[in-house]
Parts: structure tokens; C-alpha cells; sequence
């Protein structure tokens, strides 16, 4: 079949899967490992399920699957060990390079935030830092474009698809309720 | 009769219309933004429309589905930055053509190209389905189980990538399908002792994550890419250039429609499949392929259409994904409390022509979209990725949030985004993941189901397994795509070439 390359040899779907076919890119061979390893965990822990009780037991198509995984696993590994490494690729420039790490912390830093401080503050710090670490324009530009999506996806799910999200610190009910009665509307 | 009226409830009922409409036009733009793509879109729509009934989100799915397979052209086209992983092949030839100045023809065959795959598809699943459904009655458990496996496996043996990565994910995927308690017995699987697995790994937590985190983290590379201008001038193609083209058309379509068919198989590889197959039948085509070759656009453009259709007729008919999307889909009419298969088909047979009705809709609010509002759509994809992104990664947390109101989703849909940012560097496909996720319960019924019956005894399976037609015929083509991909079968061929040759 035709084989067009990705860009960057990063696969954007199942079609064209990235990395490639003869060399093997930096940190293949350790994620790998990785899935060779947490591959016979889940084995062993797929095996604690039932054991060889019956070929009915609940634990028998896990274990099936996490052995298929295994073996796939252990393929794959010595497959890509015998590659050679790619050259003029880096771990750090090409596969984790410093502004997936910042989004990566960014999107940690959201998940944390948002119980306690609620949606609207930690998606507007969320945001704001992010188009600006990526823009890299002006405030007025990063700040406008920042909280004015942010209001049209708040109006857009909170009114059109009613989603709940968590209030916080900021008294989001009681602002609706306002408007609402400032509109006319019983609410 | 009540078919009939079933068909045309999409019609006559105009919010439906509106959504289908809006869906189409929203999946135009979605597709023909590098970035966004249709499964990411679908993924994050199931958490936010599950509050709605079931007609209006699945109207609005469709037609960001139709939408958005035809979307990925246009950038394709004009920036050589396939829009869509389904615009892959339509690149090749697309945007030499714009190079040369003809973007708005290419634009304009693509458009019709694309309609005419579009009905083929949905011919296909109006006149097959219902053939398929009564088939499908017949099917033993054992022939659902083989079938999920056919499907994980065909997507990694018909892609480019490497079969046992695909065996891989798919594997993982029923492996995470099966966290949690066991619905049958109650016993911990997968649990590590922690409470908060006990009631499994949310399914649109591991989609979003993987097509949405995964993607927009993956887009960082790319940030720094500017859109190039294109002057677009007659749209619309002469009926002659069509009439030329639909010999091929149909070919391409009909490969559309079983490559969509095929469980887990759909439009980015139907495309890929079309584009070779225009390239060994087309004896003369306008001009080199490469080099903006009109059959270059029609085949994948047909194909991948036409896949959408196909896509739709395993999972309504046997509740077995022919996708990502219809995966997807499945899992948003679970959270209707709707389960698809033959019984779906037979008890509610409106919900199968309420779909053919707003794929058919879909399609003309493409070809309407793709025709007109040419310069509003190049406005909207000069949309800078420093937005973007953001935005992606937003909707993505708040959906994961939205279905349960649970702050662990998020979790485990930025770990799966991580992970899936990964599997797409080292080649890893991640569609086998989600066809995992989706059809581990099946298997893991199926299997169960037929052992039991078979009293636990693997001789007197396999001899049901051989006894009946089908079951061979599925379990014979299981074992064909191993060892084709084995360096068995290499050397056989090889082999037999020799022969040939003395």
C-alpha cells in the first residue's frame, strides 16, 4: 500500500502510525520495556483473579488477554532492540520536548485546581497561561482571546448542553439566578 | 410503512434538521482543521449531549460525522496538511493541483466526489442491514467473540504499521474494558485493591484522552506553522469531468463501503486502499499520480465516504464497531440505555432508519457546505494552533468531567492522553484500544456463554466451531491474518513466485 509519511512521524491515526520502520526512535526501546513490564503485572494480577479455576472464571479472558499482551509485548521489545537509533533525533527534542512538559504540568496543575477553585478561575489561568506560552503575544491580545472563549464555552455548556461543572469560589447559580430575573423571567 | 416514516422523522422534524445541519457544517470545520479531528470531536460531544435524548445527540454526531470525513480534504488540498487522517491520500494529488492553480476544481470534484461516496455508503447500509440483522440472528456466541477479534485484528494488519503493535493495543483495550468488578460474579478484576477502580475505567475517559489530549499534545510540535493563501475560483465541476469519473467512482466506493464494513477498519484506510486501487486501474489518468492526477482525488475521496455508511452497517446490525466513530457512537447509545445489535434492529427498527434518514441529510448539508461558504472556511483555518490547543485540551477536561461529575475521569483521561501521545510516536495504533475498550464486555460474555455451553469442555467447542459454516469461515480468516503476517507466509510467496517463474 501507498505508505505516505507523517509528519514528524507521529501518527495522527491508525492508517499511518508513527515512529519507523527500520530505526527505532529515541525512548522506543525503553517504552518497550515499560509495556513488557506492566504487561506481566497485569498478568500476575489477572492470574490472582481465578487462577486455571474453570475456563468460565471470570479471571480466564483477562488472563487470555494480558498473555497475548505479554507475548506482544516481548515481540515488540525484541523487534525494536534490534533497530538502530535514529539519528539526528532527540528524547529531548523530538519526542518530549519542553513545551509538552510545561502542558503536561499545565494540565496537572488544572486537574488539581479545579475542585477547590471551581471552573471559570482555573480555566481562565489555564488559559491565559497557555495561549500565552504559545502565542507569545501581547497581554491585551492573550487576555481577550483567553476569557472570551472561555465565556462562549461556559455560555455554550452551561446553557446548551446544561453541564455541571464545579463551582468553586465563584457563586455561578446565584449570577444566573440574577440575570435571569433581570431578564424578566421567573428563572 | 413505518420504516418509511422512521426515515423520514429526520425530515419532518426541524430541530432534527437544524442539528444534523449544524453537526454537518461543525464537522466541515472540525475535519478541515489540522488538529481536530472527528473522533476527537465525537468523543468530547458523547459527554456533553448524554443529557439529551437520544435523536438530537445522535443527529448532532452524524453529522459532524459526514462532516468531518469530507472536511480533512480541503486543507489537504490547499495546504498539503491532510485536515482529516481520512485526507490523507486526497494530499498526494490534491495539492499539486492547487500548486498549479486549479485548487478550486480540485475543491470542487472532491465535494461531488465525496456525495456520491457518501450515498453509495448509505445505499449500501439501507439495503444490507436489514440482510445482515436477520443473518445476524443466527450468529452463536462463539461468532461474536471471533468476530471482536477479526475486528482488532484487521486494523492492524490493513494499516501500514505492524500487526503485533495493533495486537498489542487491541489486547490492552479488552484488558482495560475488563477493570473492575465483574458484572457476572462480582469478582475484582484488575482492581490492585484500590475502591475507586472497583467501578471500572470510564470508556470516554480512555477516548477523550486518547484522541483529544494525545492529539493536542502532539499538535506542540507544530505550533510554529504558518497557512499558506490560495486564490479559489470555479467551484463547481462540469458534468462531463464527473460522468468521466464515475466508472472509478463506483469501484472506489464500493471498496469504501467494505473496508468501512469491516469491523474496526474505516475511512482513513478505505482511502489509503482506494488510492492504490486507482493506481493500478486507471491506464491513463489526466496526469501522473503525484503530480495532481484527478483519480488522485476521486478514489480516496469516494472511499472514505462511502466507508461512513459501511461503518454503520456491523454496528447496528451486530453492535460490533465498523470504526473509531461508530465506536464511539456505540458508547453514546449505551449511555441511552440503548444496546446495538440485531435485537435493536427488531425491536426498534425506528432508531436504524432515523439514521439512514440523517446520514442521507448529512450529505446534502455536505455537498450544500462544500460548495458555498468556500472563503468563510479558509478564514477559520488560519485559526492560530496557539488557540487552539488550549481550547482542545479544555474541552477534553471538561468532558471528562461532565459525564460522571467525577474528578477521577479527568485523571485517568490525562493519563491515557500521555500514553496515547506516546503510542503515536513509537507507532502503537490506538483505534485497537478503543475497539478493545468497547468490545471487551462481548468478548468476555460471548466466550463465557459459549464455553458454558459447551460445558467447559475446549474439544466440544471446536467442534462446534468447525460444525458450523460461519464459525469456520470466521476463525479460518482470524488464522489467515496471523500468518500472513508471519515470515511463514512471505516465504511461501516467495516460493510460489519462483515456481511461477520455472
Amino acid at each position: 500500500m501507498t505508505t505516505p509519511q507523517t509528519e514528524h512521524h507521529d501518527g495522527t491515526s491508525d492508517a499511518t502510525p508513527g515512529g519507523y520502520d527500520t530505526e527505532r526512535r529515541p525512548g522506543e526501546l525503553g517504552f518497550a520495556l515499560l509495556m513488557l513490564v506492566g504487561s506481566a503485572v497485569l498478568l500476575w494480577s489477572a492470574y490472582g483473579i481465578s487462577g486455571f479455576q474453570a475456563l468460565s472464571a471470570p479471571g480466564s479472558v483477562p488472563m487470555a488477554t494480558t498473555a497475548v499482551m505479554v507475548i506482544a509485548a516481548l515481540i515488540v521489545t525484541l523487534k525494536t532492540a534490534r533497530l538502530t537509533l535514529v539519528s539526528g533525533e532527540t528524547l529531548a527534542r523530538d519526542i518530549l520536548p519542553g513545551v509538552v512538559l510545561i502542558f503536561l504540568a499545565l494540565l496537572v496543575g488544572y486537574a488539581l485546581l479545579l475542585k477547590p477553585l471551581g471552573f471559570l478561575p482555573t480555566s481562565a489561568l489555564f488559559l491565559t497561561g497557555a495561549i500565552k506560552i504559545l502565542g507569545r503575544r501581547g497581554w491585551g491580545f492573550t487576555l481577550g482571546v483567553a476569557l472570551g472563549s472561555l465565556v462562549l464555552i461556559w455560555l455554550v455548556f452551561r446553557i446548551v448542553f446544561s453541564v455541571l461543572m464545579p463551582a468553586g469560589i465563584v457563586p455561578e447559580a446565584e449570577f444566573i439566578q440574577f440575570f435571569r430575573t433581570l431578564i424578566g423571567g421567573q428563572g | 410503512m413505518d420504516a418509511l416514516l422512521a426515515f423520514l422523522t429526520v425530515f419532518t422534524q426541524p430541530e432534527l434538521l437544524l442539528l444534523v445541519g449544524l453537526g454537518t457544517f461543525a464537522g466541515v470545520y472540525v475535519g478541515a482543521i489540522p488538529g481536530l479531528s472527528v473522533t476527537m470531536a465525537v468523543s468530547i460531544l458523547i459527554s456533553f449531549t448524554f443529557s439529551w435524548d437520544v435523536y438530537p445527540a445522535i443527529s448532532l454526531m452524524i453529522g459532524i460525522y459526514m462532516g468531518g470525513v469530507y472536511g480533512g480534504s480541503r486543507t489537504a488540498i490547499l495546504l498539503n496538511i491532510p485536515g482529516a487522517p481520512s485526507a490523507i491520500a486526497t494530499a498526494m494529488d490534491g495539492y499539486p493541483m492547487a500548486l498549479r492553480g486549479e485548487a478550486g476544481q480540485a475543491i470542487g470534484v472532491t465535494t461531488v466526489m465525496s456525495f456520491i461516496g457518501g450515498f453509495v455508503g448509505i445505499a449500501a447500509l439501507a439495503l444490507a442491514a436489514p440482510l445482515v440483522s436477520d443473518f445476524a440472528l443466527k450468529f452463536q456466541p462463539r461468532d461474536y467473540m471471533l468476530l471482536a477479534v477479526l475486528g482488532i485484528l484487521l486494523v492492524g494488519s490493513l494499516s501500514t504499521g505492524s500487526l503485533v503493535k495493533g495486537i498489542f493495543a487491541g489486547a490492552l483495550g479488552i484488558a482495560i474494558g475488563a477493570v473492575g468488578r465483574d458484572p457476572l460474579t462480582f469478582a475484582e478484576r484488575f482492581t490492585f485493591d484500590l475502591k475507586l477502580m472497583e467501578s471500572g475505567i470510564s470508556f470516554i475517559a480512555v477516548m477523550i484522552g486518547m484522541f483529544g489530549v494525545s492529539e493536542a499534545l502532539l499538535q506542540l510540535h507544530h505550533v510554529d506553522k504558518k497557512s499558506v493563501r490560495q486564490t479559489i475560483d470555479r467551484i463547481v465541476p462540469s458534468l462531463a469531468t464527473v460522468r468521466k469519473h464515475l466508472p472509478l467512482s463506483m469501484q472506489t466506493s464500493t471498496i469504501g463501503v467494505i473496508i468501512g464494513a469491516l469491523p474496526g477498519t474505516g475511512g482513513d484506510i478505505a482511502a489509503l486502499m482506494a488510492y492504490d486501487h486507482a493506481k493500478r486501474v486507471t491506464k491513463k489518468p489526466s496526469r501522473p499520480f503525484g503530480q495532481g492526477a484527478m483519480e488522485g482525488l476521486v478514489a480516496p475521496e469516494t472511499a472514505n465516504n462511502a466507508a461512513v455508511g459501511g461503518a454503520f452497517i456491523p454496528m447496528m446490525t451486530l453492535g460490533i464497531p465498523g470504526d473509531a466513530v461508530t465506536a464511539i457512537m456505540i458508547g453514546a447509545l449505551f449511555i441511552h440505555g440503548l444496546n446495538p445489535g440485531p435485537m435493536l434492529m427488531i425491536d426498534k427498527p425506528d432508531m436504524f432508519w432515523f439514521i439512514v434518514g440523517a446520514l442521507v441529510m448529512a450529505n446534502f448539508f455536505m455537498l450544500l457546505f462544500g460548495l458555498t461558504g468556500i472563503k468563510l472556511f479558509t478564514k477559520i483555518v488560519e485559526m492560530p494552533r496557539a488557540v487552539l490547543i488550549p481550547l482542545i485540551m479544555l474541552l477534553s477536561i471538561v468532558g471528562a468531567y461532565a459525564v460522571n461529575n467525577s474528578i477521577t475521569d479527568v485523571y485517568w483521561m490525562l493519563g491515557f492522553g500521555v500514553f496515547g501521545y506516546f503510542m503515536r510516536h513509537y507507532g502503537y495504533p490506538l483505534g485497537p484500544v478503543i475497539l478493545g475498550v468497547i468490545l471487551s464486555r462481548l468478548l468476555d460474555d460471548n466466550w463465557r456463554r459459549a464455553i458454558i455451553s459447551e460445558r467447559e469442555d475446549l474439544g466440544r467447542f471446536f467442534h462446534g466451531v468447525f460444525t458450523s459454516p460461519l464459525s469456520t469461515v470466521l476463525l479460518v480468516a482470524v488464522v489467515l491474518i496471523f500468518v500472513s503476517q508471519t515470515p511463514l507466509w512471505a516465504h511461501a510467496k516467495a516460493r510460489l513466485a519462483r515456481k511461477d517463474k520455472a
